[in-house]
């Protein structure tokens, strides 16, 4: 528990509390989230279960208008039925029932963010209140699935003049509905093993019945979520708002553990899947003063975001004794690994903006912003161990001169062993942001925007024992340098001047400006033309390039011409360079830019090909395409079409090289008649990614960063070929029968992804021995698949006035493959590997329910 | 319980019979119930009512008749004469905010306009109701210019989260305030949207990144416990992709705000951009990856020794050398705390 910082935040708290109190705000489409608060049970929160008017919108005209665009209004619910309260008028409704659930019902894919509970649930409880002689208004709105899914909700306010929100709501978040942990105390930070199994000392076979016998369970993160929000209208056209919000989570989840490779060193290493105690919470609060007068407008916000862990790092025992592979040498006994949590962090961010209106209607506006994230969360010690680690050269583990692969705990399970005992880490950001449109001919606009933006980071770490004085890290819980001499992850420039280590944090300092010019030419009241064209610098810090141009051209084209037809067009073509490509930047980061380095006889090793353009780095050519028509082929009916692509070529050697997306979407909506819809769709995307990598040849010690060199030779070049195509279709029906309602929804998707590899030489390979022939060769992964189908049928009968029930059925089938958990259904402990989650699983389930729906 | 229409309905029969026989016999065609409606009222008298003592709504008080270039000379008549013809909409229309701030400025101050403050004045149109263009509307047919739509709802809308509307993707691309939001009636819960949700709204258009939220991992957007709005302003922002803070990560930060750091030990691409690595909308993979791990991270990671190694599916449990480096979590299994490590022993994100 980070008492500091706790405190730092019940300071906070108030200080936000009497904020929020003083002033009034809500999120909204410009600022925060909780913009929308539903469940699977009814994601609309409401909306889709009003009847609509069997006399439809208009006496004059019947059916539905069309939007500018096209696409056919609703038809509106309803009128509610009104009660009186003295000057107030109310309406709502009550919908609760019961449901059941069958099938795999525990699946995490049929659970992931709906937790489903069979018993009596609240639908939704909806009821406004209002007051029409000033516009005052009321509504609370709560739905309840289950502890882990529900939501309340209350509004006050009047109309134009203020309004104050409060919500509680509770997601839940299922991970995993197979894990199998052999640990006990998943979900706190401390992961012990059953007493069935010796720390540092059981066999395979011992944690694999361990494993066996563990019954599966359930990894799931709850999110609970406080907040409240005001907005204030007051006079001069000025208006404030604030909100705050305070969410918690908790539970686990799959994570990692390492104890060093296993697959170069059988029987040995460890490679454990441990659980993640998830148990935090965030303060969010957002407030600002706003106005908007005839030729001004300013907006001046503050965002501020403090989150906080309870843990500072989890613990986890390892089952497995490590040996090391100089014979006739002794491994250190490990028995406990470390896992940082995230830091506890601060966010603060303002922001000023200004609009001033310009003559030739236009406006010019600036926007100005200034951040900072900084943490200084106390640090954990380098190691979790007592006695020694290392390797005790001719079976001595005694620490000293003669055994220098060993070392005492003592001198790094402290946090004296650090260089400083908190973090305190920093980044300011700052962003200007200029924009300017002008109306110079009627019918033609010109836009252009400049926009500068950093972020600064502050301080850095360097990884220094002054207990020792070692540079650099424990490397795996110290189970590196208990296996392989020398690997322990320190360099010292007395013992160990050649050792090549990590010894400092990367600041990733960054500075972005961006130039836009654009005009749009409108034709007539049918055909807008545009074109923009967007510049962007990049220029970061200690990485491959100090700068990068992102050059980009866009046309656009919107006609309406037709009646029947809206179409929106636009092309843009994309070209990104930069100055020279430097393929080590990160040099001052180890142990080689210390004084004191010494290279080994061979030389410094490479730190990676030379060829190797990352692909957020690299040179770029590209293409982007998206047309979008809304066709009326009738007056109750829509046709909506989609076409998108984007092509990007990148000059990579070694990197990714290729990355395409595409898609196509059809739509169809019908409404024959108010209170009848129906709707289908069918969809199609695919992408393909290709990339290229380089087996090193020289077991780690080559010195020539060369493509084609000795170590990367190009006789251990591979290839590979991502390709994801994916399938959906769906189609709704709302229909009304008299005054029973039939609704029915079926969705179906279908994805498949195939991972295609060649390769100039077996030595490409991980495992050489396993090629069919010593030439170039190919194959591929099993396909990836995901496919879920899932229908709902529902009938809503109305009983008497204000009462109706409803029927429902939905039912979800899902079929789901990746290799990555192949086999993992038989055994989750492969040698020293153990695995916790097993990974998605194929399903079927169902759920009923019967709801009685009360018009309040 | 007498209701709102109940009420209206008992109006509409002391005002016309045949509005009443209308209202009896819904078998009427539309034609026969328009030939019934009451004459129109092209005084606009009724606007001049007297001031009541009523408190108005402060915000809606400051309501005028919109000017609508294409009818310069029509002036106000006043709801009542709108609803004359249009009972069936202000059913629907009454319960919206705009409704109650609306009239209950009105009965402040019978100055303020109610259905006029967003379609202009209404005389011409009343006298020529075939006419279009002559009362300003937001619908395709209207005959009212997409700007003029735009430009009468930020007469009262400007600023705030639509500071930023000009020169946004979707005005540039002549999108109306009415192809989202349709403030007619309560179509969704909140927000006065077209469609039942924000969601189903943007899915007018987007519908290919909709369908992306039904990929094996996803956002909880298909559930209703997020919205598009939660992560994109529509009405405009700093960023092209309408992202509602500064930059992608900011925004990831509102919700991850673990991820936030600044950690001792960063990763370069998480901290430039969690895009490098996510596909925010949906992905077939876990935990909304670009592409299937270990390939992801050899997109960059070629060092020496083990990260630049082809596997095959003899890596694979089921093959005949299993190896940590592709199974279950991959690469994640050891380097855990990808996102950036807070550990002094965690430069490469062991711990």
């Amino acid at each position: 528990m980070h008492t500091q910082r706790r405190s730092t935040l019940l300071c906070t708290l108030p200080l936000a509390l009497a904020l929020a109190t003083v002033l009034n705000a809500q999120a909204d489409s410009g600022i925060g989230v909780d913009t929308w608060r539903a469940n699977k049970l009814d994601p609309s929160a409401g909306a889709q279960g009003r009847m609509t008017d069997e006399f439809g919108t208009s006496w004059l005209i019947g059916g539905q208008r069309r939007s500018p665009t096209g696409n056919l209004y609703m038809c509106p619910a309803q009128p509610p039925q009104l009660d009186h309260f003295g000057d107030w008028i109310g309406y709502g409704v009550l919908e609760a029932g019961a449901v059941g659930t069958s099938g795999d019902d525990r699946n995490a894919l049929w659970n992931r963010y709906a937790d489903w509970d069979s018993g009596l649930i609240l639908g939704l409880l909806d009821y406004t209140w209002q007051r029409p002689d000033d516009g005052s208004y009321a509504n609370v709105r709560a739905s309840r699935i289950s502890e882990d899914d529900q939501y309340y909700q209350a509004v006050f306010g009047r109309a134009g003049a203020f309004k104050i929100q409060a919500f509680i709501r509770d997601q839940p978040n299922l991970v995993s509905s197979n894990a199998k942990p052999i640990w006990n105390g998943v979900g706190s930070d401390q992961l012990t093993l059953p007493t069935a199994l010796t720390p540092g000392g059981s066999t395979v076979a011992d944690v694999a019945a361990v494993s066996a016998a563990t019954p599966e369970r359930t990894l799931s993160v709850k999110r609970s979520k406080q907040g409240i929000g005001f907005d204030l209208n007051l006079p001069m056209r000025w208006s404030v708002y604030a909100n705050l919000a305070d969410e918690q989570r908790k539970g686990a989840r799959p994570y990692g553990g390492p104890f060093f490779f296993n697959y170069p060193f059988p029987n040995n290493g460890g490679v454990l899947e441990t659980t993640k105690p998830i148990d935090d919470h965030t303060l969010a609060i957002n407030l600002g003063v706003r106005h908007v007068a005839t030729q001004w407008r300013m907006d001046f916000s503050y965002s501020g975001s403090f989150y906080r862990d309870r843990y500072t790092r989890y613990t986890y025992q390892t089952p497995f004794a490590l040996w090391a592979v100089v014979p006739g040498s002794a491994s250190a006994p490990l028995t406990t690994g470390q896992m940082a949590m995230e830091p506890d962090n601060d966010y603060h961010n303002i922001k000023a903006a200004f609009t001033y209106k310009l003559p030739l209607n236009g406006e010019l506006s600036l926007t100005a912003s200034a951040g900072r994230m900084s943490q200084d969360d106390r640090l954990i010690a380098p190691i979790d161990c007592n006695g020694v680690f290392g390797i005790g050269l001719g079976g001595n583990l005694n620490p000293g001169p003669a055994n220098p692969f060993l070392f005492r705990c003592s001198d790094w399970n402290t946090p004296a062993a650090l260089s400083r005992r908190t973090a305190d880490m920093r980044i300011d950001t700052s962003l200007l942001d200029a924009r300017i449109s002008l109306q110079p001919l009627d019918g033609i606009s010109v836009r252009g925007g400049l926009r500068f933006n950093r972020d600064d980071y502050r301080n850095g770490y360097l990884a220094y024992n002054p207990l020792t004085g070692d540079y650099g890290y424990i490397a795996e819980n110290g189970s590196q340098g208990s296996i392989v001499p020398g690997e322990v992850g320190l360099f010292n420039p007395v013992t160990a001047p050649s050792n090549i280590t990590r010894v400092r944090s990367l600041p990733l300092d960054l500075q972005t400006i961006d130039a836009n010019l654009g005009a749009d030419w409108k034709l007539d009241n049918k055909n807008t033309l545009g074109a923009t064209f967007a510049f962007n610098r990049y220029e970061p810090t200690h990485r491959e390039r100090r700068r990068i141009d992102d050059n980009s051209l866009k046309l656009t084209w919107v006609n309406r011409s037709l009646d029947w037809l809206t179409l929106r067009a636009n092309y843009t073509w994309k070209k990104s360079n930069g100055d020279p490509y430097e393929f080590d930047p990160y040099e001052f980061t180890y142990s080689i830019d210390l004084p004191g380095y010494v290279p080994p006889a061979g030389g410094t090793p490479s730190h990676t090909v030379e060829a190797m353009r990352k692909y957020d780095m690299s040179s770029r050519d590209g293409h982007k395409i998206d047309v979008m028509a809304t066709i009326m082929p009738r007056e109750d009916m829509t046709l909506s079409a989609s076409l998108r692509g984007d092509w990007n070529s990148y000059d990579a050697p070694i990197g990714r090289q290729d990355y395409q997306t595409s898609s196509a979407t059809l739509q169809w909506d019908w409404q024959p008649r108010d209170g009848t819809n129906l709707s289908a769709y069918a969809a199609w995307d695919r992408s393909h990614l290709r990339l290229s990598n380089v087996q090193d040849q020289q077991a780690g010690a080559g010195v020539d960063p060369r493509l084609g060199g000795p170590n990367y030779a190009l006789i251990g070049q591979w290839w590979l070929r991502d390709s994801q195509r994916d399938v959906y279709a769906g189609a709704t029906l709302d229909h009304r029968i008299g005054r029973v309602r039939i609704d029915a929804n079926w969705n179906y998707t279908r994805a498949r992804g195939m991972d295609r590899y060649n390769y100039a030489g077996p030595t490409a390979l991980a495992y050489p021995a396993l090629a069919p022939g010593a030439g170039p060769g190919g194959g591929a992964f099993p396909a990836m698949t995901y496919r879920v189908d899932s229908i709902s049928v529902g009938v809503t009968i109305p009983l008497a006035d204000r009462f109706a029930l409803r029927v429902f059925d939905y039912y979800e089938r899902g079929r789901v493959s990746d290799w990555h958990y192949s086999g993992f259904d038989t055994a989750r402990v492969i040698d020293h590997r153990v695995y916790t989650d097993g990974g998605p699983t194929r399903y079927n389930a169902n759920l009923v329910g019967v709801m009685l729906r009360v018009a309040l | 319980m007498t209701t709102l229409r109940k009420r209206t309905a008992l109006l509409l029969l002391g005002a016309s019979f045949g509005l009443a026989s209308l209202l009896a016999h819904a078998q009427q065609t539309r034609a026969d119930l328009a030939r019934n409606l009451p004459s129109s009222n092209l005084s606009g008298h009724d606007v001049q009512a007297t001031r009541t003592s009523l408190l108005g709504a402060p915000g809606f008080a400051h309501a005028r008749v919109v000017s609508n270039p294409a009818a310069p000379d029509a002036t106000p008549v006043g709801e009542g004469m709108c609803i004359s013809c249009h009972q069936l909409e202000a059913d629907h229309f009454t319960h919206t905010l705009h409704a109650l701030g609306l009239h209950a400025a009105n009965k402040a101050d019978a100055s303020v306009p109610v259905c006029e403050t967003c379609h202009g004045a209404g005389s011409a149109h009343s006298q020529s109701p075939q006419t279009r263009g002559l009362i300003i509307g937001f619908t395709k047919d209207s005959g009212t210019p997409i700007d003029v739509q735009t430009r009468t709802c930020l007469s009262c809308h400007e600023g705030g989260p639509r500071d930023h509307w000009t020169g946004s993707v979707h005005q540039r691309n002549d999108l109306s305030c009415s192809d989202c939001h349709n403030p007619m009636a309560n179509f969704s819960s909140e927000g006065l949207m077209a469609k039942a949700s924000i969601n189903d709204t943007c899915a007018q258009c987007h519908k290919d990144i909709r369908v992306q939220f039904n990929r094996r991992s996803h956002m909880p957007l298909p559930e209703g416990q997020m919205s598009c709005a939660d992560c994109h302003n529509p009405h405009g922002s700093v960023t092209s992709p309408l992202l509602k803070t500064n930059t992608v990560n900011e925004t990831c930060y509102q919700c991850h705000a673990e991820k936030r750091g600044p950690f001792l030990f960063e990763h370069a691409p998480v901290r430039e951009n969690c895009l490098n690595c996510h596909s925010p909308h949906g992905s077939n993979q876990n935990t909304l990856l670009v592409a299937p791990i270990p390939f992801l991270c050899q997109q960059c990671h070629t060092g020496q020794r083990h990260p630049n190694d082809l596997h095959t599916s003899q890596s694979l449990a089921t093959g005949s050398n299993p190896d940590e480096r592709i199974m279950g979590r991959g690469c994640l299994t050891c380097h855990a705390n990808i996102h950036g490590s807070n550990a002094p022993s965690g430069p490469r994100f062991h711990e």
